[in-house]
Order: C-alpha cells, then sequence, then structure tokens
C-alpha cells in the first residue's frame, strides 16, 4: 500500500539544504571536486555560477563513463575544471514541486540525486534518494 | 577540439603595439640572449628590427639585464637593472617596438614593468608566488615560460596565481621538459593543451627547447641544428608566437653561447615561421578548426 502524495512530507522537509552538499564554481579542479564528492559521501557535485544558478552536475556515473573514454594522465584528468566534464543543464526539480514528483522523477531518469531550483534556477537544495526513502518509510509507519 | 585563444596586446605609449593570439599574424619575440652593452643591444635591435620588417612580422625585442639562472658564479652575469633598463628604453624609443626582459628578484618587477612592455617570468620560476605576484603588479602583460619539470596541465595553476593578482593577460611558452638529465624534449601536444586549459595564446622558444642543460661542465651545451625542424612543428601545432633568441656572433655571446641562433638564419627560420603558421590557418579556414577525432557520445 502506498503512501498517498497528500500524506508525504514537503519537499523542502526532505531536500538537503544549501550547505550540506557540494555546490562549486565551475573553476574548481576535478581533483578537488572528486575530494568534496568524496567528504559529503555522496556521489554528486553540483556546480553553480556566480549567481548561485544550477549549471551542471558531477556524478559518480560520470567519472566512471570518462575513465572508460578519457586516455589522458590522471595527473592531467585531475588538473581540468569541473566545468570540462560535468553534464550541463542537467536533470532538476523546482522547489515548490511535490515530492511524489520528484521521486517520480528521480525514478524515470533513473538519479540518485536531484537538485533542487527556484524559479529563477538558483539551487536551493539536493534531494538525495536515501533520506526520501527514510521519509517515506516513516510515512508508512 | 577547437580553440581560440585571447588575444593579447603588448606595447604601450608610442611603440607600435604587437597582437598575439586570437588569430592574429605569427608574432616573434628575440633578440640577444641577454644586455652585453648599450651599442651591442642598439645594433642587434636595428638589425633584429629590419628583418622582421621585411617579413612582415611583428617584433617583440628581447634582451636581459640580469641573468641569474647561469651554471657558474663566473659566466656573465648581465649589466643590472639600472643600466639594462635604460637601454630597453632607448631600444622602444629609437626603433618604436614593444621590449620585454624577465626578472628573477620579486623587488625588481615594479621597476621593470616601469620600462619593458611585456614583463617575463623565467621558467625555474614559473611556479613562485612572490614572482608572479611582483609581474601581475608590473601592470604589463606577462611572458610566462612552462617550467621544463611542469606539465601542461598544470600551467593553468600559475594563470590562475597571476589573475588572482590581477593580471589576464598571459603568454604561455614552451622551452622544452626535461627528459632525464642534461636533455630536453619538446611534446608539441603542450601547446593545444596549455591554450585549452587556459585560454591564453601560446609561444614556443626555439633557442632554449634546443638547449641540453648544463651538458658541458658548467655551461649548457645545445643542438641548434634542430631548430628549424622544430618551429615547423611548432607553428603546425598551433602556437601564437616565437621565441627565439639571435646573436651577430654566437661563439663569443656573452650567455648561451651554444644555444642563440645565429642572425645570418634568423630570416630563414622565421621566413618559414610565418608561413607555416598562415597555411595553418588556411587550413583552419578550410577545413573546420574542430580536432575532436573521438567517436561522438
Amino acid at each position: 500500500m502506498s503512501t498517498p502524495a497528500t500524506d508525504l512530507p514537503a519537499l523542502s522537509k526532505v531536500m538537503l539544504p544549501m550547505g550540506s552538499f557540494p555546490a562549486l564554481p565551475g573553476t574548481t579542479l576535478f581533483k578537488e571536486a572528486l575530494d568534496a564528492m568524496a567528504a559529503a559521501k555522496l556521489g554528486i557535485v553540483t556546480v553553480v555560477d556566480g549567481d548561485g544558478k544550477l549549471v551542471g552536475v558531477l556524478t559518480d556515473g560520470d567519472v566512471r563513463r570518462k575513465l572508460l573514454k578519457v586516455q589522458k594522465p590522471f595527473a592531467a584528468f585531475f588538473a581540468d575544471d569541473v566545468a570540462d566534464h560535468m553534464t550541463q543543464n542537467p536533470v532538476s526539480v523546482r522547489h515548490d514541486s511535490g515530492l511524489a514528483d520528484a521521486v517520480a522523477l528521480m525514478e524515470a531518469k533513473r538519479v540518485w540525486d536531484l537538485p533542487v531550483v527556484d524559479a529563477n534556477g538558483t539551487l536551493v537544495g539536493l534531494v538525495h534518494l536515501h533520506p526520501v526513502v527514510k521519509a517515506l518509510m516513516e510515512g508508512r509507519a | 577540439m577547437a580553440y581560440t585563444t585571447k588575444e593579447i596586446t603588448v606595447g604601450y605609449g608610442d611603440v607600435t603595439p604587437v597582437r598575439i593570439g586570437g588569430g592574429n599574424p605569427l608574432a616573434y619575440i628575440g633578440g640577444p640572449c641577454a644586455i652585453e652593452s648599450r651599442d651591442h643591444t642598439l645594433m642587434m635591435a636595428e638589425r633584429v628590427k629590419g628583418i622582421c620588417d621585411k617579413l612582415g612580422v611583428p617584433l617583440i625585442f628581447k634582451a636581459c639585464y640580469d641573468k641569474d639562472c647561469r651554471s657558474s658564479v663566473n659566466s656573465f652575469h648581465g649589466v643590472g637593472i639600472e643600466e639594462g633598463l635604460r637601454i630597453l628604453q632607448e631600444v622602444r624609443e629609437t626603433f618604436g617596438v614593444p621590449v620585454t626582459s624577465d626578472f628573477s628578484v620579486p623587488e625588481w618587477g615594479h621597476a621593470t614593468g616601469e620600462v619593458v612592455d611585456f614583463v617575463q617570468v623565467p621558467a625555474y620560476l614559473c611556479r613562485q608566488t612572490s614572482i608572479l605576484r611582483a609581474a601581475a603588479s608590473a601592470g604589463r602583460p606577462v611572458h610566462l615560460k612552462k617550467g621544463q619539470f611542469m606539465s601542461p596541465w598544470n600551467m593553468k595553476n600559475s594563470v590562475r596565481k597571476l589573475a588572482a593578482f590581477g593580471c589576464d593577460e598571459v603568454l604561455l611558452t614552451d622551452r622544452g621538459t626535461f627528459f632525464g638529465y642534461s636533455m630536453l624534449v619538446n611534446d608539441m601536444t603542450c601547446f593545444p593543451i596549455m591554450a585549452q586549459t587556459t585560454g591564453m595564446p601560446v609561444c614556443f622558444d626555439a633557442s632554449h627547447s634546443i638547449q641540453m642543460p648544463t651538458s658541458m661542465g658548467n655551461i649548457s651545451g645545445g643542438q641548434r641544428e634542430f631548430i628549424p625542424a622544430l618551429v615547423r612543428a611548432a607553428c603546425s601545432a598551433g602556437i601564437d608566437a616565437l621565441f627565439c633568441e639571435t646573436h651577430d656572433d654566437p661563439d663569443s655571446a656573452l650567455s648561451d653561447p651554444n644555444t642563440v641562433l645565429d642572425i645570418q638564419y634568423l630570416e630563414f627560420v622565421l621566413s618559414q615561421a610565418r608561413d607555416t603558421h598562415l597555411f595553418r590557418q588556411e587550413l583552419l579556414a578550410k577545413y573546420g578548426d574542430d580536432d575532436h577525432v573521438h567517436p561522438r557520445d
């Protein structure tokens, strides 16, 4: 039996708030981005412009595909900017969307993390699958 | 992968400015390694300018007032900053060309920038923060040589240091990379790598690339017979400027006698450089400038 959408917590209650996940400028070195990803224990870093607008994401899947495709030395790879390897115009969800919509989008796109933006495209949070699952389980209990 | 380098402008006041990068014609940076005397420097400037004028190649005249990286304390160290800058000022005023010299002491950066049009950072010092800060504070475009120990992709760090200190006009030059001891090699991929990772124009230093560092006891040797081939290769690989020291009597040169190009061959080398650079531009116009040959994503 699924939890009715009306009983789900608000997206803003479940998403990771700013400051709790990496939101980096595009000129961050690729190595630094990986460090940030590891430190946050996430599989994603978000990339923002000077105004805080979401411009891309780098996921561990992106890194895996790059490692298989790019043949240059690690030392050169690490010295690239994160913007060189990020996915531009990533899938995101508006902050006023429902949690069910966000989860449906994550399922459709087969992603574990979903950036949350406001009407101006400014990054305001990140939906991460684990807290969502936890919220859904608690709602079910 | 296509790339367009940034255009930087070298030259202030009454000299003829030289535009480097951004699709401009190949620029030449050259002269004797060291300022040996006023008369010799002026004579060399006149001869080099004459060759460049004949070929239609924009010139930045180069000669250093202090050679701090000599292998021996007995080697000629230079005429010093005061006399050297006076002579370079006279070259500017006499011939109307931009001039450049390097500096190796941070306190000399500002004074150097008050005279020269282009402040050069020696390769050995290319990642020294104090030198880069001083170079940027000079208020002129910076000619930053890639250290023989540096990867081309790591030069971005030095460019960003300069940017942090307020300088956003940089020319990046390859002067060879250590290959074991007393030997340098040129990796031609360094030009697209430095251009793509920094956006700055790139340059090939022909006379130092053929150097064999300190291969002759306490002085460097060199294989200048490879200068023409390497110049053609570098121009094909996408340089925006060519650097090559030259001398009227290399055997008697007070600095780098085994590597400076005899001026009698400068026209021969520079003609081929100009034509190869131009031919590359024609190829890009004809076939496009997207060098991406990987399978498409």
